[in-house]
Formats: structure tokens, sequence, C-alpha cells
């Protein structure tokens, strides 16, 4: 028992920690138990085909058989899952629960199968015909967003669903009068969150109250259950959704998906228990996709390196629906710009279905590919002016006295774009420091012939926070102790005693007497989820706020005790203390025993809850500089240092912050050395195990250099931004460039996200032998 | 002409190409305690730990061998429990984070006391999410003991290539493994 209060800042150990180490954690899987039912989903073997035929045979009167359920035994109108990101002109392509007559993607649930254990419904499932009439498949957004492609919706007359613009001062004046134009095209490959722990979910009917309980591994438990709700028709008060500990989820597990609609489905049409959990194989086409899409910038630059203006073009390739948050291309049309002041911009947007699985936030949610994207343009821009990388960046920095800086674009769905506070030219200097760019050069000089150094960097300027105000609860527990109920759910990113910690430095108590709750619809009804790097800003402000209502509360209780005046009773570290009174002070339990006494009912007065209102977005920076070694023989690449300056306002908790950078960075890194979701021609999906989606391992994690810088942001009473993706946002962009860097000027990498293989590598360096051999001859 | 391109997925009937009815009786120790089962022969040892005898620290992140979450030790040696039948651990000691102590070779103070390498863990934050930590401590415990082992006497500690080449055995989407990486050093020294 520690008696001190945790303090604001601290790097406070983990409270979740004891439990995860010792295999105690509860997770999905923990939940299912015998006499439940397995669910087997039968999935389109086609990116784009016609159903004929759905013959389940024989195991309709097969004993081990105990449901099977396809579209035509769904009422009418259950089906369509919803999609946030339908903007005013966003054609509906919606994503049925069940293929009704088309599939539209390799993967796409097309009917499911009951059976006592996950073994039997597997075989049953095999069994199922299912007689295809292929449709050509659209697995190329260019191709796709052609006149004459085939269509997937022929209703919407185009796989276009949905287009945007924006402009900002007058940039074709801007490209007139441009000393150099820089233009690249860039290409970003289909990337998956994939955490190790799969998706799955559990529906039964709760043994008290009869009422549907569905356990499902999700960061968006009260969105679910609002969701399923009106999708099932179920009414909320029959409906509790729970979120048990949660293995990782990165924007995967924020989504409603088929599946934990058909687990209520077959609970209410077969009246048992039934549980799902993907397997992985199944996992790569079933759970939504990141990052795809192609961009074409051009910059205009004039004769002192201000870059005066740029204009995107970016097609988005999001797959056969819309998932519940698409719009990805949303950074690009707001957000390219990052943190240089650039007056005069223009941008356009078109998203396009394909049959693919639907494409949804991934960590970064848009941001990965525009600092990509700006970061590359700004290093081909000092090459082009004869200026240094850093140099540039300087002269195009927003500066702190331009905060709060109007951007004069909206984010689409999201409101007007304000740069809250910052410091980019303290954040840039810091990482160039950290990483040793001056003294780079020599440590060039001196590595040898065989490897290649190079270094590179890169600015992030990011959305966090805000999306929907944030309720707490808290209340005296009989026994004492402080009970937090918040809607944070737990994904691995320590809320839990992120939590804990803010609340015991605004109340002054021991965080061990505080516990939290989180991820129950019980608790929580409603509260928008862990995602958009929201947590600890909006359930840390709305942890203080419920903490101070309580304060309030605790005084009023304890003045009527004492027969005073609200006024003359002070909180002190968990202590009512009556001012100039001679009255012993009250700690929280003899509180609770008086007021037991006096038949005041503490326990239900001291039971509060608050909401911290939605507050505009607070925009998070980080500069990352990448050093990397590439093996001229294998070209394999390895990053050797890697430096992050990280400015998401005042830190909560340094060390869980730290975690969240380095993991983040280690994903970023993955994304542009490793990962890339392939498909053959016919749009069959190839990538089916971790041996063919390759994840950064530890021989690749680089030796890391972190440092913040704290800018309040004036938007939220704690000062705080969120810190769950910027690491994941920066990270491509620095190693990409730091990839250039190294193969030098004659070696013109492609733009976009590689990914950048030893068999890329190697073709670059043959192709540029090549040309050099030609040129001598 | 239609027919011919159209596509039918073809039945496969598991029933007529193998037994899948086919039980085997098994019986070994998981933890200390001994387990005794009749499990159809295909049945995955990672099915039988959890299922059978309540080790919900073994955890299946893919089901492929290739991630390393449900690593235990059979008979001393790191198993990915997803890749072995039930029927291959017959006869013997199955170990999961559950005897992380003894793994370890350390006897605790007190029941619930975590071990180094867990207080390394905590410590160096070297978990988030916690998916694949029970089964990276079992394996970790594993590497350290053989190395003591290995090199008794000769005072030579695992560096660190040879953590990373342990480590390569793991995947963890959350850390970034330079946390993991420290946690393991530390308790080398």
């Amino acid at each position: 028992m520690s008696a001190a209060p945790e303090k604001f800042g601290q790097r406070v150990r983990r409270r979740e920690d004891a439990a995860l180490l010792t295999g105690k954690g509860v997770y999905l899987a923990d939940l299912i138990r015998p006499g439940m039912a397995a669910m087997r989903v039968i999935r389109s073997t086609h990116a784009h085909a016609r159903i004929e035929r759905i013959d389940f045979g024989a195991i309709l009167h097969d004993p081990d058989c105990l449901g099977v359920l396809c579209a035509a035994d769904l009422p009418e109108d259950i089906g369509k899952l919803p999609a946030m990101d339908l903007l005013e002109n966003s054609a509906p392509a919606h994503q049925r629960v069940l293929a009704q007559g088309t599939v539209r993607y390799a993967g796409e649930p097309v009917a499911i199968v009951l059976a006592s254990d996950a073994y039997t419904a597997e075989d049953l499932a095999e069994r199922v015909i299912i007689d295809y009439e292929p449709l050509p498949a659209v697995m190329d957004v260019q191709a796709g967003s052609r006149a004459g492609a085939p269509l997937l919706y022929p209703e919407f007359g185009s796989n276009i669903v949905h287009q945007t613009a924006q402009r900002v001062g007058d940039p074709g004046g801007a490209f007139a009068a441009a000393h150099v134009v820089i233009e690249e095209t860039f290409s970003f490959r289909r990337l998956m969150a994939s955490p190790l722990e799969p998706r799955g979910a559990v529906a039964m009917l709760e043994p008290d109250s009869g009422r549907y309980l569905l356990h499902s591994s999700t960061q968006i438990p009260q969105v679910l259950r609002t969701e399923l709700a009106r999708i099932t028709g179920v009414s909320l008060e029959r409906l509790r959704v729970v979120a048990p500990r949660v293995g990782g989820g990165f924007g995967c597990k924020e989504a409603v998906y088929p599946e934990e609609v058909l687990l209520l489905l077959a609970l209410r049409k077969f009246g048992r228990a039934v549980y799902w959990i993907e397997d992985r194989a199944e996992s790569f086409s079933a759970t939504v996709h990141g990052r795809e899409e192609s961009m074409r910038v051009r910059a205009a630059l004039d004769s002192r390196g201000i870059v005066t203006a740029v204009e995107v073009d970016c097609l988005a390739d999001i797959g056969a629906a819309y998932s519940l948050f698409s719009n990805t291309p949303g950074a690009a049309v707001a957000m390219l710009r990052g943190p240089y002041r650039i007056p005069h911009f223009s941008s356009r947007a078109r998203s396009v279905v394909t049959n693919k699985t639907p494409l949804n936030v991934y960590r970064g949610a848009g941001y990965p590919q525009v600092t990509l994207a700006m970061e590359r343009i700004m290093d081909l821009a000092a090459a082009a002016a004869g200026l240094d990388r850093a140099e540039i960046r300087h002269r195009n920095l927003l500066q702190p006295h331009e905060f709060p800086a109007d951007r004069g674009v909206s984010y689409p769905g999201c409101g007007q774009v304000v740069y809250d506070s910052g410091n980019y030219p303290a954040v840039l200097d810091s990482t160039l420091e950290a990483i040793g760019y001056g003294g780079f050069a020599a440590r060039r000089a001196q590595s040898t012939g065989d490897h290649a150094l190079g270094l590179g960097m890169s600015f992030v300027v990011e959305m966090t926070a805000g999306c929907g105000s944030e309720p707490a609860r808290l209340r005296l527990l009989p026994n004492g102790r402080l009970q937090l109920s918040s809607g944070i759910t737990a994904i691995g990113q320590g809320s839990e005693t992120t939590l804990a910690q803010i609340l015991s430095d605004h109340l002054g108590v021991p965080a061990d007497i505080i516990d939290v709750l989180a991820g129950d619809t019980d608790d929580s009804p409603d509260a928008p989820g862990t995602f958009a790097s929201r947590g600890a800003t909006m359930g840390g402000n709305a942890a203080c706020q419920a903490g101070s209502a309580f304060v309030f509360e605790a005084r009023k209780l304890a003045a009527e005790l004492r027969g005073t005046r609200l006024e003359h009773i002070d909180w002190e570290g968990g202590v009512l203390i009556e001012r100039a009174g001679r009255n012993e002070p009250l700690s929280l339990t003899s509180l609770l025993a008086a007021a037991e006494a006096r038949n005041l009912a503490p326990t239900e007065r001291l039971n509060v809850t608050a909401r911290f209102e939605d507050t505009p977005v607070s925009f998070a920076n980080a500069c990352h500089a990448a050093v990397v070694s590439i093996d001229r023989g294998t070209g394999v690449i390895r990053v050797l240092d890697y430096a992050v300056t990280h400015d998401c306002g005042r830190i909560a908790n340094p060390l869980l912050v730290d975690g969240q950078i380095m993991g983040g960075v280690l994903q970023g890194l993955g994304g542009c050395l490793f990962e890339a979701l392939e498909y053959g021609e016919t749009g069959k999906p190839l990538s089916q195990t971790y041996m063919d989606y390759v994840l950064p391992t530890a021989a690749t994690a680089p030796r890391f250099i972190l440092r913040h810088i704290e800018t309040p942001s004036p938007l939220n009473p704690l000062g705080m931004k969120g810190a769950g993706e910027a690491g994941c946002s920066g990270a491509a962009a620095a190693i990409v460039n730091a990839i250039a860097d190294a193969l030098g000027p004659k070696i013109r990498v492609p733009g976009g996200s590689g990914p950048f293989t030893p068999a890329l590598i190697r073709d670059l360096l043959r192709n540029a032998a090549a040309l050099e051999d030609d040129s001598a001859c | 002409m239609i027919e011919a391109t159209r596509s039918v997925s073809t039945p496969l009937d598991v029933s007529t190409t193998v037994d899948v009815s086919m039980t085997v009786d098994v019986s070994m120790t998981v933890d200390g305690a001994p387990l005794r089962a009749r499990v159809p022969a295909r049945y995955l040892l990672s099915d039988l730990l959890r299922e059978q005898a309540g080790a919900g620290g073994v955890h299946v992140a893919c089901g492929q061998g290739i991630c390393g979450a449900c690593t235990v030790a059979v008979d001393g040696t790191a198993v990915r429990a997803c890749l072995m039948l039930a029927v291959q651990a017959d006869g013997t000691r199955v170990q999961t984070v559950a005897s992380l102590s003894e793994l370890e070779g350390e006897t605790p103070a007190r029941r619930d006391d975590l071990t180094p390498l867990q207080k390394a863990f905590r410590e160096h934050h070297a978990l988030q999410c916690g998916f694949c930590t029970p089964g990276l401590l079992v394996s970790t415990a594993l590497f350290l003991s053989q190395h003591r082992a290995a090199r008794e006497g000769a005072g030579a500690r695992p560096g660190r290539a040879e953590i990373l080449d342990h480590l390569n055995g793991h995947l963890c989407r959350c850390t970034g493994y330079a946390n993991i990486i420290a946690a393991i050093e530390s308790v080398l020294t």
C-alpha cells in the first residue's frame, strides 16, 4: 500500500500487468464455456460473383449441425452494416450482414453453420455447396475508377462512391509564379492492423435478466450496442455489450462486423449461446484492411525555398463497401500540409470501391500517407533548391506565435481544422540533435563500402482527442474504495493505470483505493469508445470532472453530518476537514460509517456522473528521424537509430506514452519494409499467414531516442493531447526518406510505402548500375 | 457455356477420408496437476490445455506456429501448443506461464509474487495488450535457463545477438520490442 497519491507526470508502473504477466487476463476466448455452440462463417471464395445456389444439403440432417443461416433466412430489413463516414454526397455502399445475391470480396460472409465445437463446425461448413457465377473483379483502383470498368454497385453508375475537394488561397497563381515545381506520385499498399488477439465474440442470454449479452473483442462496445439494436430490432434495454480485455486493436476492432450481428441473430433463432473466434487465415480477409490509396502531389517552390503551394489528388481504395470509419482520404484533403505554413492549397480525393475487404481506419488513419507524401516532397524540394533538409523545413514551419492556426480547410465529418498549440521549430531541433544530424556526414564517411548509411526525417501533425463527449462515473463503494467507470475501453494502452493516476492526482488520494471499470455498457451506456488517440485526454478530463463533482457531494454530506455549512468543509487528500471546527476530520471510511449510521445513504449520494463535453480536436505533433543502413549486396535494410520528439501537450504517464511511440514506430516500420496484402490476378487474397504477411520482429527494432516537449493544449483543463498514433504516423516517412538518402540522388526511390524489401532494393541498385554502364559506353 | 465457367465449391466430405470420430486417451501433467482425457485424435494441445486444463495463459494468436504466443514447455522444451496434437503430448510434463517460477528456477517467497522475469517486464513496460506475453515469458525462461546450464562456470551471459535470435520466435504487435529486450537484459545483470 502506497499512501501517497500518484502524480500527473510520473512514470507509474501499470496496474494491469500483474494479471497479464501471470496469464490471468480475461480475454474473449476465456469466456467460452462448455455447451456453447461454435459458429463457422462460410465465406466467398471469389472476389466478385453472383451466388447461384446455396445448398446446405446433407448437413441439415446431420445431428452435429445445430443451425445454419444464409441471407434468405434473414428478415428483409436486417442486413445493412453501419458506416459513420457516409458524407452527404457519398453513395451508400453498405456491406450486408450476409451476402445477398452478389459477393463483392473474397472472404465476405455468405452463410453460417453452428456446431458443438469449432472442429465440427469447420467440417460441416466444408460440406456446404455454394454455386458461384464469377463476375469481372475490380482489383485496381485506377482501372476501377475509369469509365467502362465493371461496377460493384450498378445502381450507383460508378465505382467512385465519394468525391471531395478543398481550396485555400490561390494555388493556381502560386504555381504560375513558382521557381520550381516538384511532382511525385505515391502509392500506399494495403496493410492490416493485425493485433495478436484475433477478433471474436460470444452471444448469450444473461442468466438472471434474460437480456441479450454480447461479449466482443471490440474498441467500441457502446457504439456496437447501439448499432446492433438498430440492425436487429432488439431494444437497447434488452441488450448489453461488454468488451473484455482486448488483445490489441489499432483501429481494426473499431467497426461493427457481420459476425457480431450473426451471433446475436443465431442466439435469437436457435436459442443457445454461441461463439466465434476468427482463425488467422480467415482474419486476413474477414477483418478490415487499412491504408491503400494513391496520391499525386505537386508543390510550388519559390526562390527562397518557401513552399508556396501544394496540390494533391488522392484516390482511395476503400474495398467492397464502407466500413464504420473508411474516410481515410480525409487526411489528404485536409491535412497534407502538416506543420508547414504553405499558404495556397488545393486537394481532391475520390473514394473507389474495389473487390477487396472493406477498408477502415488503422492506427494513424490517413496520417502515415500524408506525412510520407509531404515529407518526401520536402526532401525533393530541398534537393531542387540546393538547401539543407533541416533548413528547408525550418523555413516553412509554422512558428509558435501563429497558434491557434486556422488552416482554412475542414476535415470531412470533423469540422474546421484549427491547430490549437505547438512549438514546431523546437520539436524539429530536438530531434535533429537527438539523431546526431550535425555529425551525420562524418558518421556516413566512416561507414564501410558494403553498407550505405542514410538519415531521414519527418514531421507529423495529427488530430487527436475530441470525437464526442466522454462520460465518467465515480462512486464510493461500501468497502470504502472509489470506483471509476470510464467509457475508455482497455485495449492494451494502459488506460486503467493512466485514469487512476490522473484521478489520484486530482483528488489527492492514493491510486490504490481507486478501481477502474471500462468496456461494459451497463456501466457506461453512452460513450464513443477507444480510438483517434482520445482515451487519456477525454477519459482523463472526464474522470477529473467526476472527481470534482464527487468532492462536492462528499463535502455536502460531511457538512450535513457535522451540522455546518458546505463552505466550512474542505477536501484535503480524501479527508474532509471542518474549517475552524473542533471535530475530528472525516476520512472516506469514517464518512461512510457515520452517514450509514444516520441512514443518509452515502453510497447512493456519493455516486456521481459527469460528462466531459466534446471539445474541438487538438493537434499533437512529432518530429521523427531515422538512420538506416542498407546492405548493398543483399538489399537488406536495417533501421539503426530512431529519434522522436513528441509533443502531445501535458503527459500524464511518460512511461506509457513512450511505449505508445515505440510500438507505433515499429508498426510504421513494418508497413514500409515488410508488409503488404497481396492479391492474385483474379482477386484471390494471397496473404494468409504471418509467413506471407511479415510483421516486424525484435531484430528489426532500432535503438530509440525519445524526447518530449510539452506545449499544453488550451482545449481541455488538463492541457493534454492524444499520444496513440504519432509514432505510427511519422515512421514510414522518416524511414523512406532515410532509404532515399542512403541510396543517393542517382537512384529514384518509388513514391509511396514500398514495401522496401531486399528484392526491391537490389532491383533499384541493379538498375542504377546498368544505367551507369550505359552512360559509360 | 455458362456452365463451363461456373465455379462450384467442391464439398469435401472429411468423414470419408479421415475418421474424425477417432478418440485417444491421453495423460500428462499440466502445471504439476495430473490430466487424463479422452480426446479426438486431431485435437490440438492448445485446445486441450485451454479447454480441459483451465490453462487460460495459453493464448492462441495465429494458430499457425509463427507468432509464439501459445508457447509452453513440454518436458522442458519450448513447444508451440497450436502445432502439437494433444496425443503427441501424451505422457509428458507440460508447463505454462503458471509454472514460470519453476521454469526460472526460482522459489517465490509467496505464492502470488511475480518472478524476476515478470517483475522485469512490469518494471520496463515490456507488455501492453499482454496477449503475446505469457508465451514469451515461458520461452524466455527456458532460453535463460538453457544458457545458464550451458555456460555454467564460464560466467558468460547471452549477448544482444542471442537475445534477438531468441526473440525472433515471437511476435509482439504493441511494444516495438525495445522494452522487452531491456527487460530481458535487466535480469541478466
